[in-house]
């Protein structure tokens, strides 16, 4: 029974046990990795990927996906740096994170009235979204006004602006999936979209919102990261829908819908970043980046989907009661 | 069950019609339920029973008609509407969401909210309110276990406090019994019967003509779309309600069954199967020429035996010989070598395509056996006889074997065609696993005339069901299995369905429970 | 039904009716998106005569057939459900790889006296292994084809670039390929490209496995319901493993078209060209359910797409539009395709 025990902590809790075995070997490897300071700056880092991953959750709890959150952000950026550059702040941000809500809204709209294949969908949207971009950008670096700069440096109470709105963007995403009613109906779709629908739950108008809130999480991460690095090259968000995506399972949250949270996903966000710190911090080859983080993500959803298995076997109901 | 004592009707429905793609399915259907009113539903699959279940629940739209509640006109276009009028549909495949909790799939549709205006859940009141309606149905779990820890009997119970919760004037049940164990079959009927006694309408659709007869006040007979009879119970009979069913007399459930009088060789032969938590020292052997049923309640081992019997589950220790060869690695592949099959209890999630034809449905099992040299080509035209031949001897009715999807065809024709697909292997054992589960009469017998002549040519044939009668008209022997070890053996001289019923029953080793 | 029609004469509402049906049976038709692309062919023939000359449409052949060979092999992942989002990393892996025993700073097979043949052969093998590790890592681990193909795109996609870095100088690309080896991607019998033979060999090769053998037949059934098969003795997991191996081998021989066509191995190459796999197979009527899909679709939704490309560039379009109006072309197929099932359904 004890060995039995064991063997479910051990499974139940694989992901921060390998979180914790990565940061003793980084910090063996370097003494300037394990410090307050070095984890706020982890944080800071994985804050765009992480908010944007925290929409994706949303996605891939009613067992959809988005692939165009990079060309969203990137629609968002060209268009905060050309079009609304002379605005101030409190004014061209909420703007801009209206452009994402409407990019997300597409997405919805030909989801679930067109009834195309989220991938599909998604996947045309990025190539519609990135070719609108690079028209107004003119394939050219956009650039941004010191503000957003300072902006991204400041602090509040002494905690980073990028800190708070990942903790804001997860405190609202977290309270809307455990303590409303649409947030518990979205597990429901997740589970069984037709039941659902039976149950007299308004299935589209919930894939609708899913995906109009992917779409404002991918415009706010957007804003973070210009907070951080103030320019959009014509490569700004590309690929980094599979970062996200990888976050997001890396925290749980199951492709397949219905099964996950965004607490997993800031996890996932962060185990990430601390990877790419701590390889940072060894002063590894940068091309070996991809390689490493590639095989942790690969280590942690194997750890995941076997878990899942052996669960589902040791919980399997027995018809007979033996004795041990 | 005086006109006077009647209460008066309070929905009344009258000339429903419905027709697809310009067939009528449905001909001036209609009928008048009071509170308290128990109504028995009962037709062959495809005589317009769902239909017009599926249009009170508002699930279709109905061509032609009316319906009243109160007297005022009522028209349902989604379920939603239909909830909202006190309409409660609980469907056959039980619509409940197996990763939220019990309270949660209560309240799905709606939970109660802390302040006005604001989005957030009142969980305190979710819980009080569950409780009380899980006590109504007598089901003592926490209203926050998931619902995918619950059996099946208890997913039912929160599919009725669900209705409860909602205010419903009328449950509509749609074979509500066809997953449950008897005992929860009992408790469901004692709920039932609570349920009316609050003056709230049943309608109950089931097979299991038994039941109907039991429970309803009244019953009424479709056909064809058409309502055929109508009756209270008193009036009743189920032989009566079989002939109203198919427009015939069916002298016989069973076709006539002459033992074989001599038995050939044992070609399933099973020693000390264990498997832990499942089955236990199993033993038995099976002949050429025999049909042998396995009975026992849900729950009891059986579809699990036959699984792991397949190789389809794991299995510890014990020894199976088939056709009387060891197999030492059991495998779908290893025991389809020795000449093994295995009709499974799910036919739409593991044995049909639902998407691809009826010949390919058929070819599956059997697609090796055509492959011509190293590459495999398969031989087209030798299989596509042989696939006709096959669909034709279980008389699959069908326009076109290649064209017609597999879902577009009724219960027995699907049967028929998960049974085509392994009669085509020309099995040595045939095992079935609850081979007349929903479909209709006529289906059934036919199902028995090919399980008859599959024995006569020599077969070895295992039918696993859940209905005593079924195994008793049928069988030549019947073992009993209660939690996961043969419990009895009865020979068909000393078939009694008491007997077999009470075997199933033992709980423990010794006593009788 | 069908009687009545026969004998109703031909009131306005029949007539309508018969229109109706024959929009349906348009649409419904597999040789629609053949009709569509002709159609677009000569609405651009009126525009840009010069789409037709025989450069130009040896031009978009010679960029359809790469394509075309890695579509393919993603067929037979879908028909199974799966999908393989690595294609674009084992074309790069491949080439860096394949190029490097020919050429320059590697050179690895220089020595052997036929350079070309271990290095053609390194390209298969490369496609082949990334495609068999795809195919164990679902199969046997039990893991979503859509994770494992997005880490083992991750990891390839790295690699190429740290074997580049690694083994070239500049840390970019291996020039300087074997004329014989270029000659597989450029050169050209009585005026037909090297390349039409291997891809229509892969495209015969691919066609029968699917629709006349055992193997392709299991494939359909694992797509349809893969219980079912099993529980049928269907071999599930062999014929998965060997559907993505087969896609990976697909990658493998593309990229040695690809490379041939550019003359250089390069860690960037087929980067942007995802969309264009999925997009060709799907566009072709390929579902991403499994269960359905023909070689023969897949080869008009990537005729199409290739068709579409170039009639934008002759447009004279730049690459920002053409981006956009190729992800709104794919967009529309998808809309198209979505309406097609639905009345499929319901017919």
């Amino acid at each position: 029974m004890n060995g039995r025990n064991t063997k479910l902590f051990v499974l139940r809790n694989t992901p921060v046990l390998l979180f914790l075995v990565l940061l003793a070997a980084f910090g063996l490897m370097s003494d300037r990795f394990l410090t307050i300071g070095n984890f706020v700056n982890i944080v800071i880092q994985a804050a765009h990927i992480g908010i944007i991953a925290i929409g994706m959750t949303f996605v891939l709890l009613i067992g959809g996906i988005d692939l165009s959150v990079g060309a969203n952000m990137y629609v968002v950026a060209s268009v905060l740096g050309l079009f609304l550059k002379d605005l101030p702040l409190p004014v061209s941000f909420p703007l801009a994170t209206l452009l994402g809500l409407a990019f997300g809204a597409v997405n919805g709209w030909i989801v679930t009235r067109l009834r195309v294949a989220a991938f599909i969908t998604t996947l045309s949207t990025l190539f519609v979204g990135r070719g609108i971009a690079l028209y107004f950008s003119g394939n050219k670096m956009v650039g941004f006004t010191p503000q957003i700069l300072a902006l991204g440096r400041a602090s509040y109470f002494g905690v980073p602006s990028a800190i708070w709105a990942f903790a804001a963007v997860f405190a609202a995403a977290y309270v809307t999936l455990s303590q409303t009613t649409f947030g518990r109906q979205l597990y429901a779709v997740g589970a069984d979209p037709d039941a659902a629908g039976k149950a007299g739950i308004d299935v589209r108008r919930i894939v609708f919102s899913v995906y109009c809130i992917a779409g404002v999480c991918a415009a706010i991460g957007g804003l973070v990261s210009l907070s951080q690095v103030a320019v959009a090259s014509s490569t700004f968000g590309l690929q980094k829908e599979f970062p996200v995506i990888a976050a997001t399972v890396l925290g749980g949250t199951s492709l397949f819908g219905g099964r996950g949270g965004v607490l997993g996903t800031v996890f996932g966000a962060v185990l990430i970043q601390t990877v790419e710190n701590g390889l940072v911090m060894t002063n590894a080859d940068p091309y070996l980046y991809p390689l490493v983080i590639s095989v942790i993500i690969f280590i942690a959803v194997f750890v995941d989907s076997s878990r899942t298995s052996i669960l589902e076997r040791l919980e399997r109901r027995q018809i007979r009661v033996e004795r041990a | 069950m005086s006109a006077q004592a009647a209460p008066a009707p309070f929905f009344s429905a009258h000339g429903l019609c419905k027709s697809f793609f310009g067939v009528q399915v449905l001909h001036d259907m209609g009928f008048s339920l009071h509170p308290g009113q128990v109504l028995g539903l009962v037709g062959e699959n495809g005589s317009g029973k769902s239909t017009t279940m599926n249009i009170l629940g508002g699930v279709l739209p109905m061509d032609a008609g009316r319906m009243t509640i109160d007297g005022t006109e009522y028209r349902p276009r989604n379920p939603r509407e239909a909830e909202a009028h006190g309409i409660a549909f609980i469907h056959q495949e039980l619509n409940l969401f197996r990763n939220l909790s019990v309270a949660e799939n209560l309240f799905i549709a709606g939970f109660p909210k802390k302040l006005r205006g604001l989005p957030f859940i009142d969980r305190a009141r979710v819980r009080a309110r569950t409780q009380e309606l899980l006590a109504a149905v007598d089901l003592d779990v926490a209203p926050a276990t998931l619902v995918s820890r619950l059996s099946q009997g208890e997913r039912q119970l929160v599919e009725i406090a669900k209705a409860l919760g909602a205010n419903a004037r009328i449950v509509i049940f749609d074979e509500p019994t066809t997953s449950l164990t008897t005992r929860e079959t009992d408790r469901l009927f004692d709920i039932i019967g609570r349920l009316r006694r609050q003056g709230i309408a049943i309608i109950y659709i089931s097979h299991i003509l038994g039941d109907v007869l039991r429970l309803c006040d009244d019953i009424l007979v479709l056909r064809d779309g058409h309502l055929v009879g109508g009756a209270p119970k008193s009036q009743m009979t189920v032989e009566r309600m079989i002939t109203l069913m198919v427009g015939r007399t069916i002298e016989q459930m069973f076709p006539p069954r002459d033992p074989p009088i001599e038995l050939g060789e044992p070609v399933l032969e099973v020693r000390g199967l264990s498997q832990r938590g499942m089955v236990k020292d199993i033993g038995f052997s099976l002949r050429a020429g025999e049909v042998l049923g396995i009975s026992g309640l849900m729950g009891a081992g059986r579809s699990e035996l036959a699984r792991i019997l397949f190789g389809i589950d794991p299995c510890e220790s014990g020894e199976v010989r088939i056709g009387g060869s060891a197999v030492p690695k059991l495998s779908p592949a290893a025991c389809m070598a020795q000449g093994m099959a295995f009709l499974t209890e799910d036919r739409r999630a593991e044995g049909l395509m639902m998407e691809a034809s009826i010949a390919d449905n058929v070819a599956l099992a059997s697609l090796p056996r055509f492959g011509r040299n190293w590459a495999r080509f398969i031989e087209r035209t030798r299989l596509g006889d042989e696939v006709a031949r096959v669909s034709s001897a279980v008389r699959i009715v069908a326009p076109d074997q290649r064209r017609t999807l597999a879902k577009n065809l009724s219960g027995g024709n699907q049967q028929k065609v998960v049974i085509g697909k392994w009669l085509l292997r020309e099995p040595r054992v045939f095992m079935l696993d609850e081979p007349t589960r929903g479909i209709d009469v006529g289906a059934k017998y036919e199902v028995y005339k090919i399980i008859n002549q599959l024995a006569a040519d020599g077969a070895g044939v295992l039918v696993i069901s859940s209905e005593i009668e079924e195994l008793t008209g049928m069988c030549d022997r019947i073992l009993v299995m209660a939690q996961g070890e043969i419990r009895a053996e009865f020979a068909r001289a000393e078939f009694d369905r008491e007997a077999i019923l009470r075997a199933a029953m033992w709980h423990g080793s010794k006593e009788p429970a | 039904m069908s009687t009545m029609q026969a004998i109703a004469p031909g009131g306005t509402a029949e007539a309508s009716r018969r229109r109706r049906g024959l929009a349906v049976r348009l649409l419904m038709s597999e040789y629609l998106v053949p009709g569509v692309t002709v159609i677009y062919f000569l609405v651009m023939w009126a525009l840009v005569p010069a789409i037709a000359t025989t450069e130009t449409l040896l031009d978009i052949l010679a960029a359809m057939l790469p394509l075309l060979v890695v579509a393919i092999g993603q067929t037979f992942v879908l028909i199974v459900a799966g999908i393989d989002l690595s294609a674009p990393s084992i074309l790069a892996t491949a080439s860096v790889v394949g190029a490097s025993m020919m050429t320059g700073d590697g050179g690895f097979a220089l020595g052997t006296g036929v350079p070309v043949l271990v290095g053609i052969v390194a390209f298969l093998a490369v496609g082949l292994l990334i495609g068999l590790l795809n195919g164990v890592c679902t199969t046997r681990l039990g893991m979503p084809p859509f994770i494992v193909t997005l880490t083992t795109m991750m990891f390839f996609g790295g690699f190429a670039l740290f074997y580049t870095s690694a083994l070239t100088e500049d840390g970019s690309s291996f020039g300087d390929l074997p004329a014989s080896f270029v000659a597989i991607g450029q050169g050209t019998v009585v005026g037909v490209p090297y390349s039409l033979g291997v891809a229509g060999v892969v495209m015969l090769v691919a066609h029968l496995v699917l629709s006349r053998t055992v193997f392709g037949q299991w494939l359909y059934a694992i797509g349809r319901n893969p219980r079912a098969a099993a529980i049928s003795g269907v071999p599930v997991r062999r014929a998965v493993l060997w559907a993505f191996a087969i896609s990976g081998l697909c990658a493998g021989i593309a990229s040695v078209l690809y490379t041939g066509r550019l003359e250089t191995g390069t860690p960037v190459l087929g980067q942007r060209i995802l969309l264009d796999i999925v997009g060709g197979a799907v566009i072709g009527g390929v579902s991403l359910f499994g269960g359905q899909g023909r070689v023969t679709w897949t080869l008009y939704g990537v005729l199409f797409l290739s068709v579409v490309d170039k009639g934008l560039q002759l447009l004279g379009l730049d690459l920002a539009s053409v981006f956009a109006i190729k992800g709104l072309v794919i967009l529309c197929a998808a809309v198209l395709d979505a309406v097609r099932h639905r009345l499929m359904l319901r017919g």
